[in-house]
């Protein structure tokens, strides 16, 4: 008895240890992003903050920060949220395209050339994106690119290209052979397989290759910074940029955390809602389990 | 609807060669069962009919018509896959429907030019096929919500629902529960004398090919051992591997020797002596017999082989024995079983016992397991 | 489809050509986006292109490997000090990572309440785009209005000036790297541990085994391919991650948390009016460049990591 009853105590000592644990690690987590939320209710001017703003009275919870980021700022939010759109939605559509082609040929081809196709492409992504600005500065110049929509569309729509071309071939080595020659023996040519069965059966990893390929547009500062240089196509992120560093003149705190919950908002939404998949798909099944 | 046929044909992955040489016929409405055990090359073989692998040598006809240029899709087969490879994404009536919408007819008012199925039609063809094989009430279903069985007729109706040349089966009853498999069986078979179409159907499991075919074709190493009805199979196989392959119980196989003595050649086991006619040279030869051609009798019986039952396994309307040899100096060695049907209840595990064969149906084959065909038991004189 | 590997190359060729259709778009876009900027830049590190000294950024000279040769002899002390951080950076960054992450997942691997619910909270920072948060915390780590500093306050610990000095700077960096990637981490090492198979730790228990010798027997080596790819790719990850740095402390004070990466962005965008170093800048590029690939391919090659893209 005298030691099953010891046997209970280690136990309840050590899951109220886990949970402290566990406690500490939820704080450090939250504990920014509890931040930037009651700084985008809060009245207090950024000079004056101090830790009791951390701790929220009723009457000084507002949403006039809010109101700033979305009516008052310049250039007008939906005009920024457009821009981003079109160039991160665009990426992620021809992002997804090329994905699933290379997915296709290197999962259910066998062709001369395949490995050393893979390692050319693998070596040649190591090179940093941010670094890769440079050249393309020269070269969409010449082309007369710079600050133009396709200028920032065509190196976006590239950025995921090699690791969601991995993505997409992993998740076709797990459909079944017979599958497609099921289709071939239905009546399809391999491209019909491709685009009616194939396709089809990918739509979730073409999903991910999609929000990936949407994520870095859409956040992108390093390469926007130097394409675009009129207002007219200025992103949610350069302007996030420029009034969370004060570039442009007042720096409102409460400002810059509403603007930056709502751009973050339907991302973390999908993050969340996809998480499992996300995580799965970002291990490139390099990982077990 | 026509037949087929394989002419010389090989199929090598490079240092392996999958199909050695095969050719047979397959005549119009026929269900040929190929028969072999795993790696023997049967399920390339379909795979060659149906375009999914393309031959090294030789040639494939559909009907009159050399396919060897033809892809999957122009040869107008259908194919049941052993994992029914139906599309996940669509429901069980969409499945069956996918070939339809896809192959376009020809135009009534003008052969020459081709239309897609309407609605309509197809609709009547889906459902005729699901009533055939009794699936209508799963025809919203998608696959991941279907059984087995389900699935197997779905995969079926797939099939069935075109107007193909032949059908190709693999091994599409081998994923269902024993229980339905031999009802499974039955149906399939109901089904090709309705559609009276080919049916080319792959199999390892042996009962299953008798049980189905019109002809067998016995496939190992990627060749061609014997192409005959399941009868003749039976009766008259080819070699000692196909006639250890088909039958159940397995034939038993009694290793002796041919002696000629004063002009009149015998079979000789032991203290035992079977005469025979034919010309062979004397020598270490193999009988095959069927278990129910061998017959036990008391010891020491006339003409019988001694022998000691070391197990029995009760099957029912009769039961299956496992005797050991016992004949001084018989060949095979003791310890070898020879199994035979009996009546449990009249012998038991330690009795001595003798065994007689039947010598109008013993078979002989040589050392490399080649029927003799010139040996042949003689009657007593 | 079927395994041709063993076919002739004829006869392969015969039935897979169409696959290099399907891969034209992704080959052109790699040619153009990829290929030819990293040979341009490469050329550009063997130019006087922004150094040159004529004030024209339209007259550039080849000069060979003269670049090279300055920064391993005159400026070897520069580059040396970014190798250093590149590499404290990267390696440091992974080891906390890895650290926490598995510390985390040992932790929530076991029967615990509201598992669930710490997994969930716990990966929001992960959900948050890191371009935001990044900026977020640069401002958190101000001296005069930063909140750390004022947490710190209520607790009667003066004000750090974070930013200003190499170390504290440093652990600034460190700690918001750690707030960003250990619930990728936590995630990974805790679904990898729950896919063990629980009889193996039973087996282990009627054998005596204490929960440090299973953790070590079983938990470890069931992990170590995990560990190493992901670890592999967060130092990859890492050693080019420009935000922190770039957001954060800008390389400074000094050059003293400067890495590759962000040196060279500075180089050839950062100062304003100034002539951009663009030949300095496309050097640092390809020392990065070289660095990664070589990296890469030891651990490649001695833990055979990429059998599934390859299969």
């Amino acid at each position: 008895m005298r030691r099953r009853r010891g046997r209970r105590w280690v136990r309840l000592l050590r899951a109220a240890a886990s949970h402290a644990v566990l406690i500490l690690a939820v704080v450090f987590a939250l504990f920014p992003i509890y931040f930037i939320v009651i700084t985008s209710f809060s009245t207090i001017p950024i000079a004056s903050i101090t830790a009791q703003v951390l701790i929220p009275k009723v009457g000084q919870l507002t949403f006039a920060s809010y109101r700033a980021a979305l009516y008052t700022q310049s250039p007008a939010f939906t005009a920024l949220l457009e821009n981003s759109l079109i160039f991160a939605g665009s990426a992620a559509a021809i992002g997804m395209g090329l994905a699933a082609f290379t997915g296709f040929a290197l999962s259910k081809f066998n062709f001369p050339g395949r490995r050393a196709f893979v390692y050319f492409i693998l070596i040649i992504s190591l090179f940093p994106s941010f670094l890769l600005i440079i050249p393309y500065y020269f070269m969409f110049a010449k082309l007369d690119l710079i600050d133009t929509y396709p200028g920032l569309i065509i190196p976006y729509s590239a950025g995921a290209v090699v690791f969601s071309g991995i993505l997409v071939k992993n998740y076709m080595d797990s459909i079944p052979d017979d599958i497609e020659e099921a289709a071939l023996i239905d009546g399809l040519s391999r491209t019909g397989a491709f685009f009616r069965v194939l396709i089809p059966l990918c739509t979730p990893v073409l999903g991910l290759a999609a929000f990936l390929a949407f994520v870095g547009p859409y956040t992108d500062y390093a390469l926007a910074h130097v394409f675009i240089t009129s207002s007219a196509k200025e992103t949610l992120a350069l302007n996030l940029y420029a009034i969370a560093t004060g570039d442009t003149g007042e720096q409102n705190y409460g400002v810059v955390t509403a603007f930056a919950l709502v751009m973050s908002l339907p991302i973390v939404a999908f993050y969340i809602a996809f998480q499992r998949y996300i995580i799965g798909g970002l291990t490139l099944g390099g990982v077990r389990g | 609807m026509t037949g087929l046929r394989l002419e010389h044909v090989t199929k090598k992955f490079k240092e392996f060669t999958a199909v050695n040489d095969v050719s047979f016929e397959v005549k119009d409405g026929e269900f040929v069962v190929v028969l072999g055990a795993s790696g023997s090359g049967k399920s390339t073989i379909l795979r060659l009919i149906a375009g999914l692998e393309v031959q090294t040598s030789g040639h494939v006809y559909i009907g009159d018509m050399e396919v060897d240029d033809y892809e999957p899709r122009d040869r107008n087969i259908a194919m049941v896959f052993q994992s029914y490879a139906l599309y996940p994404h669509l429901t069980a009536y969409n499945n069956i429907a996918f070939a339809l919408r896809v192959r376009r007819v020809p135009r009534d008012d003008d052969p020459d030019r081709y239309r897609r199925r309407t609605r309509e039609e197809i609709d009547e063809r889906v459902r005729h096929a699901a009533e055939l094989l009794g699936i209508t009430d799963t025809l919203e279903k998608k696959p991941a919500a279907l059984s087995g069985g389900q699935r197997q007729r779905v995969a079926l109706a797939r099939a069935i629902v075109r107007d193909p040349e032949a059908f190709l089966l693999d091994e599409p009853l081998s994923n269902l529960d024993a229980k339905i498999r031999s009802s499974a069986r039955i149906e399939l078979k109901r089904l090709h004398d309705q559609l009276k179409q080919t049916f080319v159907f792959v199999t390892h499991d042996q009962s299953e090919a008798m049980t189905l075919a019109d002809r067998l074709v016995i496939v190992d190493h990627g060749r061609l051992l014997q192409y005959d009805t399941p009868e003749r199979v039976l009766r008259d196989p080819a070699s000692q591997f196909v006639a250890s392959f088909v039958g159940s119980p397995d034939m038993v196989f009694l290793e002796g020797a041919v002696e000629s003595r004063a002009g009149a050649a015998s079979f000789v086991l032991g203290p035992v002596r079977i005469p025979v006619r034919g010309e062979t040279a004397p020598g270490p030869v193999t009988l095959g017999i069927r278990p129910w051609d061998v017959s036990i009798g008391p010891e020491n019986a006339p003409g019988g082989i001694p022998a000691v039952v070391r197990g029995v396994e009760r099957l029912g309307s009769s039961d299956q024995l496992y005797l050991e040899l016992t004949a001084p100096g018989a060949a095979p060695a003791p310890g070898v079983s020879v199994r035979a049907m009996g009546r449990a209840y009249e012998n038991q595990v330690g009795d001595s016992v003798s065994v007689s064969i039947d010598p109008d149906h013993a078979l002989f084959f040589d050392k490399d397991g080649a029927r003799v065909h010139s040996l042949e038991t003689a009657p007593p004189a | 489809m079927a395994d041709l590997r063993d076919q002739t190359l004829g006869f392969r060729l015969r039935r897979e050509w169409p696959a290099y259709i399907y891969l034209i778009p992704t080959t052109v876009v790699l040619l153009f986006l990829n290929a030819y900027p990293v040979a341009y830049t490469v050329y550009i590190s063997m130019t006087d292109f922004g150094t040159g000294g004529k004030g024209s950024l339209l007259y550039y000279h080849y000069i060979g490997l003269a670049n090279y040769v300055t920064a391993l002899t005159t400026n070897s002390s520069v580059t040396l000090t970014l190798l250093e951080n590149s590499l404290f950076w990267a390696a440091g960054s992974v080891a906390l990572f890895l650290a926490m992450g598995l510390g985390l997942a040992t932790v929530m691997n076991q029967e615990l309440r509201g598992r669930a619910v710490y997994r969930t909270l716990i990966l929001l920072p992960w959900a948050m785009p890191a371009f935001i948060t990044i900026l977020v915390w640069s401002n958190m780590w101000q001296y005069d209005y930063g909140i750390i500093n004022e947490l710190l306050a209520t607790v009667g610990i003066r004000p750090i000036d974070w930013l200003g000095h190499a170390d504290s700077a440093w652990a600034a960096l460190f700690i918001t790297n750690l707030w960003l990637s250990f619930p990728f981490y936590t995630v990974v090492f805790l679904a990898t541990m729950q896919a063990i198979p629980k009889d193996l730790y039973e087996a282990a228990s009627i054998d005596g085994a204490g929960s440090f010798s299973r953790f070590g027997r079983i938990t470890l080596p069931y992990l170590a391919p995990t560990i190493v790819f992901v670890g592999l790719m967060g130092f990859l990850f890492t050693f080019n991650n420009f935000y922190p740095i770039y957001l954060i402390t800008s390389g400074g004070p000094g050059i003293s948390t400067q890495i590759f990466i962000t040196e060279s962005y500075n180089q050839a965008f950062g100062s304003v009016g100034a002539s951009p170093h663009l030949s300095t800048a496309a050097l640092y590029s390809v020392l990065d460049f070289v660095i990664i690939v070589a990296i890469t391919v030891v651990v490649v090659w001695r833990t055979d990591l990429t059998r599934n893209w390859l299969k």
